[in-house]
C-alpha cells in the first residue's frame, strides 16, 4: 500500500473547557476523495482548519509525504499549510467581496513587478485557471459580490488550484448551489481526482458523498466514529453511524 | 467625675466652633474651555488673590461643553464651595446652574462672559469699550474707504458686545457714506484659520479693494493679516485686535497690526477673586467698590445685573512700553524681526 | 443569490469596476455644476468665483484637507476611524512652531529640522494608536477619541497656553502666500511632466494589456480621456499662472501647499491601487477573516495605516501653520469631522471596504468649493454650516445607493 499524502495522528484540540477534537486520526491518498460527515458541531470544520493551519492542535501530529517518506510538520499559519500544497476552500469561501475575481484568486500571494502589482500577468493567469475550472464569469473585473454563488465558488476553487495544490480541502462546496452548478462542481472534483489530487470533502448530502467518495469518515462530538469504504457501505449504514455515534459490527 | 465629662464636652464644642469659624473659604471656578490661551493668566491671578485673602481654590474645566459645565457646577456645589466664579461656555445653558447655586445660597460671579441672571455678579472688561477702542484706532488711520468686519464666534455674546462698540464709533461715518462695509463675517470658534479663509474670500469678492479691517481679537487679526499678506496688503491696511497675545504685539511693533486692545487678565482675575470672597463673607453686591448696574444688551426681559467693568487699554506702536513695563511680554519677543527707521521707540 | 448572469463574453472585461468610475464621474459633474452656479451667482460683484484669484485661493484652502483625506480613506476602508486627526495636526503644528521660533518663545532650530521632528512625532503618535488598536484590540473609535483629547491638551501644555509665532520665512513657503508658489516657468515644467507621465501610463497600460491578450477600452474612449486630461492639466496651469504676484507682476504659479497635496494624493492613489499594501487594506476592509486566512499580515497593515495617517496629520499641520504664519493652541479643532465628511462625500463607505482616493479628493474639493463660494457671495455664517450639513446628508444618502450589497 502506498504512502498517504497526508496523515493526522491522534489530533486533539481544546478551546477553553470544550474538547473540540479528541484523538482524531485521518489519512488521505493521492487520487482519493475522502469525505468527512457528521452532525453540525461534530468537529469536521474544526479538523480541517487544523489541516489548513488555522488552528494548532495541542496533542497529536500531522505528517505529510515529502519525497520518499512521511515527515512531521507544524503549521504556524495558513500560509505554512499553503506552502506544503494544502489548499482550503472554506465554507464561507473566504472571498473579499469588494475585490474582483483576479484580486481574490491572488489574495495574499500577489505578483509584483518593480514595486507595483503585476496586474496584467495576474489577470492572464487568473483567466486561465478559471477556464480550467469551467467558470463562466461575466467579467473578471467586477467585485465578486456581484457574482452568483456558483461563480464565487469557482473563484474560490480557482484560487486553490492556482498554487499547485496537492491536497484540496472543500467544506460544503455545493451547499448553496443550484442543481446545474452542483453538477459542475462534482464534475470538477472527479476531474481533479483523476489528476492525482487528494481531496478532503465535507458535505451533509449523503447522496453526493457516496457519489464522489472513495472513503467516508464519520465524526461525532470531536471523535472519529469510524471510517468505511464507499463501495463497501451504503447511506443507511453511514446514517446509522452518524446518529448512533458508533460503528456497526 | 460628671464635671470632668462636661468639661471635656465643652472643650470639644469650643474647639469645633473655632475650627468651623477658621475653616478657610473655598472658591470654586468653573472654566469653559481651558484650551484658549489667556485663561492660564487669569487662573494664576485668581489663585494669587485667593491665597492673599486666605481662601482656597478649586476648579473644573467644561471643555467646551454646556452639559459638562452644568455637571461641573453641581460637583463644585457638592464639594461645599462658598462662592462660585463661572466663565460660562453657553450663557443660556448655564442659567439652571446659577439657579442651583442661588438655592444653595452660594454667590456667583460671572467671569468675563455675561450671564443674564440678576443673581450673578458680572465682572468683565467693558467689552463695548473694547469694541470702541478697536474701531477708534482703525478709524484714525483710515477715516474713509471700504471696511471689513471680522467678528467673533457667533455663539459668544461678547462678539456682539464688541460689534456694538465698533458700530458706535463707525456708524456716523457709515451713514454719511464715507465708510462702505464691503464684508462682514462671524468667525466660528474665534479660529484664526476660519478668519483667514473668510478674509481671503472678502478680498477676492472685492478684487482686493479693502481699506480697513476691524477684527475682534488677535487670533482672527492674525488670520486676516495672513490673508492680506498674500495679496501684498499687509501693513498697508489697518487691522484691529484684542488680547495682547505675543505674536500680535510683535505685529504691532512691525507695523502689520494697528492696535491690540489689552485687557490685563491678571487685573480681572484679581478683582474677581476679591469680589467672590467678599460676597461669600456676606458683603452686599451694591457695597462692592466700583459696582454699577448693567443692563443686559438685547435681553427681552430687560434683565439688569450688578457689575464691575474694568477699563481696557488700546496698545498701538506708540505705547508699547506699557506692556513691556507691566512685564506682560519680553523685549525679545516683542521686537523680533523689527528693524529699520520705522521701528517703534521701544525697539530701537 | 443565484441571479442569472449572462455567460462570459470572451475578453470583454472592463479594466476597473464601472461602479467607481461612474461614482467619480458623477462627483466631477457635481463639482462642475457647483462652480458654474457659484460663478453665475457672483457675476454681479467685482470678484467672481471663476477668477484666477479665487481659484488659486480655493486650491490653497483645499490643500490641508486634501493632504489628510487620502490617509483617512485608507483608515475607513480598513474598517477603522481616526478621530484624533485635528488634534494631532494641532499638536505637531505647535511642536514645529515651538522648535523653530526664536528664543525665548521657542528653541530657534532651523525649520527643516523642526519639520522633520514634527513628522516623526506624527508618525509615532499614529503608530502608537495603531498598535493599541491592532495588537491590543481596542476599538479605533475609543483610542482615537482619547487621542483627540490627549493631543489637544498636549498642544496647550507645551505652548503654556500661548499662541506661538512668528515662524521662519523659509517655513512659510509651505503655506502658500507671497513666497509660497513656484512661479510660471516651474509650474509649466511640473504640469507638463505630470501630463506626460499620466498619458504615458495610460497608453503604456493599454499596450501591456494588448500584449497579454487582455481586453482594452475602445480607442476612441482612450483618445477622449487623453483630450480631457490635456484640457484639465492645461486649464490648471493657465489658472495658476494667471493670478499675478503683486510685486513682480508675473503669474504666481502653483502654490507649494497645492504641490504637496497633489503629491500626497498621487502617491496614495498609487499605493491604494498598485501596491500589495493597498490591496491588503481593501481586503481587510472587505473581509478581515478572509484576509487572515489568505495569510495577509492584518495587524501589521492596520498599524501602518494609522502611522501613515499620523504622518499626514503632521504634514498638514506644517502647511496649516505656515499658512497662518503662527500657531494658536486650538489649531485644527474639529478638522477630523470635515476630513471624514470629505471622504464620505467622495464615496467612501463608513462600513469599510470601498472608497477611492480620487473620489475623496473630489469630495474635499466639493466641500471646500461650497465654503469658498458661500463666503464669496457674502452668505451669513449661520447659513453656511446649514447648507454644508444638508449637502453632506444628500451626498451620504446618494452614495449609499452605490454601496448596497447583495447579501
Amino acid at each position: 500500500m502506498s504512502l498517504p499524502l497526508l496523515r493526522a495522528e491522534n489530533v486533539s484540540l481544546r478551546f477553553g473547557g470544550l474538547q473540540a477534537l479528541d484523538r482524531v486520526s485521518f489519512d488521505l491518498h493521492e487520487g482519493e476523495v475522502h469525505s468527512l460527515v457528521g452532525h453540525n458541531g461534530a468537529g469536521k470544520t474544526t479538523f480541517i482548519r487544523v489541516l489548513a493551519g488555522v488552528y494548532t492542535p495541542q496533542e497529536g501530529r500531522i505528517l505529510l509525504r515529502t519525497g520518499d517518506g512521511l515527515e512531521e510538520v507544524r503549521f504556524a499559519s495558513p500560509r505554512d499549510a499553503q506552502r506544503f500544497g494544502i489548499e482550503t476552500i472554506h465554507q464561507n469561501l473566504a472571498l473579499a467581496d469588494n475585490l474582483d475575481a483576479v484580486a481574490n484568486v491572488f489574495l495574499g500571494r500577489e505578483r509584483v513587478r518593480h514595486l507595483s502589482l503585476d496586474e496584467e500577468s495576474m489577470e492572464t493567469e487568473a483567466r486561465r485557471v478559471l477556464e480550467r475550472v469551467g467558470a463562466k464569469l461575466p467579467s473578471l473585473r467586477v467585485p465578486v459580490h456581484r457574482l452568483s454563488g456558483g461563480q464565487r465558488q469557482a473563484v474560490a476553487i480557482a484560487r486553490a488550484l492556482l498554487f499547485r495544490a496537492k491536497v484540496l480541502i472543500m467544506d460544503e462546496p455545493t451547499a448553496a448551489l443550484g442543481p446545474g452548478e452542483t453538477a459542475r462542481v462534482k464534475g470538477l472534483i472527479r476531474a481533479l481526482r483523476e489528476e492525482g489530487l487528494g481531496i478532503v470533502l465535507i458535505s451533509h448530502d449523503l447522496h453526493d458523498v457516496f457519489d464522489l467518495s472513495d472513503r467516508i469518515t464519520v465524526m461525532k462530538g470531536g471523535k472519529v466514529v469510524g471510517t468505511v469504504r464507499a463501495c463497501e457501505s451504503n447511506q443507511e449504514e453511514v446514517l446509522g453511524m452518524i446518529l448512533a455515534g458508533e460503528a456497526k459490527r | 467625675m460628671r464635671n470632668g465629662w462636661l468639661g471635656v464636652l465643652a472643650l470639644l464644642a469650643f474647639a469645633g466652633g473655632t475650627w468651623a469659624q477658621q475653616r478657610p473659604l473655598v472658591v470654586g471656578v468653573s472654566w469653559a474651555n481651558f484650551q484658549e490661551e489667556r485663561w492660564r493668566r487669569d487662573e494664576a491671578a485668581i489663585k494669587e488673590q485667593l491665597a492673599r485673602m486666605g481662601a482656597q481654590y478649586v476648579s473644573t474645566d467644561a471643555q467646551s461643553s454646556a452639559e459638562k459645565q452644568l455637571n461641573d457646577v453641581d460637583s463644585l456645589i457638592s464639594r461645599g464651595v462658598n462662592a462660585l466664579i463661572i466663565l460660562a461656555w453657553d450663557k443660556d445653558a448655564i442659567l439652571p446652574a446659577v439657579q442651583k447655586a442661588r438655592a444653595a445660597g452660594i454667590p456667583v460671579v460671572a467671569y468675563d462672559r455675561l450671564i443674564a441672571d440678576p443673581y450673578a455678579f458680572y465682572i468683565s472688561f467693558d467689552n463695548v469699550e473694547v469694541g470702541r477702542q478697536q474701531a477708534r484706532a482703525v478709524y484714525q488711520v483710515r477715516p474713509r474707504g471700504n471696511y471689513v468686519f471680522i467678528l467673533g464666534a457667533p455663539t459668544d455674546p461678547n462678539a456682539d458686545l464688541l460689534h456694538q462698540g465698533q458700530l458706535e464709533i463707525l456708524q456716523p461715518a457709515i451713514d454719511r457714506g464715507e465708510i462702505r462695509v464691503v464684508g462682514k463675517q462671524y468667525t466660528e470658534g474665534w479660529r484664526p484659520e476660519v478668519a483667514q479663509r473668510n478674509m481671503e474670500q472678502i478680498l477676492a469678492a472685492n478684487r482686493n479693494q479693502v481699506d480697513a479691517v476691524v477684527a475682534s481679537n488677535d487670533g482672527t487679526a492674525g488670520g486676516v493679516i495672513a490673508a492680506l499678506a498674500s495679496v501684498g496688503l499687509a501693513g498697508r491696511v489697518p487691522v484691529s485686535g484684542q488680547d495682547g497675545d505675543w505674536p500680535a504685539l510683535n505685529r504691532v511693533a512691525r507695523g502689520l497690526q494697528t492696535v491690540s486692545v489689552w485687557k490685563d487678565a491678571r487685573e480681572l482675575g484679581r478683582r474677581a477673586a476679591e469680589i467672590a470672597v467678599l460676597l461669600a463673607r456676606g458683603t452686599r453686591p451694591d457695597q462692592i467698590l466700583g459696582a454699577q448696574r448693567f443692563r443686559v444688551p438685547g435681553d427681552p426681559r430687560g434683565t439688569v445685573v450688578n457689575a464691575v467693568l474694568l477699563r481696557p487699554i488700546p496698545i498701538t506702536r506708540d505705547n508699547l512700553h506699557i506692556v513691556l513695563e507691566a512685564g506682560w511680554i519680553t523685549k525679545e519677543a516683542l521686537c523680533q524681526g523689527v528693524s529699520g527707521p520705522q521701528a517703534p521707540a521701544v525697539c530701537r | 443569490m443565484n441571479a442569472m448572469y449572462p455567460s462570459d463574453k470572451a475578453g470583454k472585461s472592463p479594466r476597473v469596476d464601472m461602479g467607481t468610475y461612474s461614482q467619480n464621474a458623477f462627483l466631477l459633474v457635481v463639482l462642475g455644476l457647483l462652480w458654474l452656479i457659484f460663478h453665475l451667482m457672483t457675476l454681479g460683484q467685482p470678484g467672481q468665483f471663476l477668477s484666477p484669484q479665487n481659484l488659486w485661493n480655493l486650491s490653497v484652502q483645499t490643500a490641508v484637507v486634501a493632504i489628510l483625506v487620502g490617509g483617512m480613506v485608507l483608515v475607513i476602508v480598513a474598517r477603522q476611524i481616526d478621530l484624533s486627526v485635528g488634534s494631532l495636526l494641532g499638536f505637531t503644528g505647535m511642536a514645529m512652531a515651538l522648535l523653530q521660533a526664536v528664543p525665548p518663545i521657542g528653541q530657534g532650530w532651523p525649520w527643516p529640522l523642526a519639520l522633520l521632528v514634527g513628522l516623526l512625532l506624527g508618525a509615532g503618535a499614529g503608530l502608537l494608536q495603531g498598535y493599541l488598536i491592532a495588537y491590543l484590540g481596542a476599538p479605533s473609535f475609543i483610542v482615537t477619541m482619547a487621542g483627540l483629547l490627549v493631543f489637544r491638551n498636549a498642544a496647550y501644555l507645551i505652548a503654556e497656553g500661548r499662541t506661538v509665532g512668528p515662524l521662519q520665512d523659509g517655513f512659510l513657503i509651505l503655506g502658500g502666500g507671497l513666497q509660497g508658489s513656484i512661479g510660471p516657468f516651474w509650474s509649466a515644467v511640473v504640469t507638463l511632466l505630470a501630463l506626460a507621465y499620466t498619458l504615458w501610463a495610460l497608453w503604456r497600460g493599454r499596450w501591456l494589456r494588448q500584449r497579454h491578450g487582455l481586453s482594452v477600452r475602445p480607442f476612441w474612449v482612450d483618445l477622449l480621456i487623453t483630450l480631457f486630461l490635456g484640457l484639465v492639466f492645461g486649464s490648471f496651469l493657465w489658472v495658476m499662472n494667471s493670478f499675478p504676484h503683486p510685486v513682480t507682476g508675473l503669474g504666481r504659479g502653483i502654490p507649494v501647499p497645492v504641490l504637496i497635496a497633489l503629491g500626497v494624493l498621487v502617491l496614495l492613489h498609487w499605493v491604494s491601487q498598485r501596491t500589495r499594501f493597498g490591496r491588503y487594506v481593501y481586503a481587510i476592509g472587505g473581509n478581515p477573516e478572509a484576509a487572515l486566512l489568505a495569510g495577509i499580515p492584518v495587524r501589521r497593515v492596520q498599524v501602518l495605516v494609522f502611522g501613515l495617517m499620523g504622518s499626514l496629520a503632521a504634514l498638514a499641520g506644517a502647511v496649516q501653520a505656515a499658512r497662518l504664519a503662527f500657531v494658536p493652541t486650538g489649531m485644527g479643532t474639529l478638522l477630523e469631522l470635515y476630513v471624514i465628511a470629505a471622504a464620505v462625500v467622495g464615496g467612501t463607505s463608513l462600513a469599510g471596504g470601498s472608497g477611492t482616493i480620487l473620489g475623496a479628493a473630489l469630495g474635499a474639493l466639493i466641500m471646500s468649493s461650497l465654503q469658498n463660494g458661500l463666503v464669496l457671495m457674502g452668505v451669513p455664517t449661520e447659513w453656511q454650516n446649514l447648507i454644508l450639513g444638508v449637502v453632506l446628508v444628500v451626498a451620504a444618502v446618494w452614495n449609499a445607493r452605490f454601496h448596497r450589497r447583495r447579501i
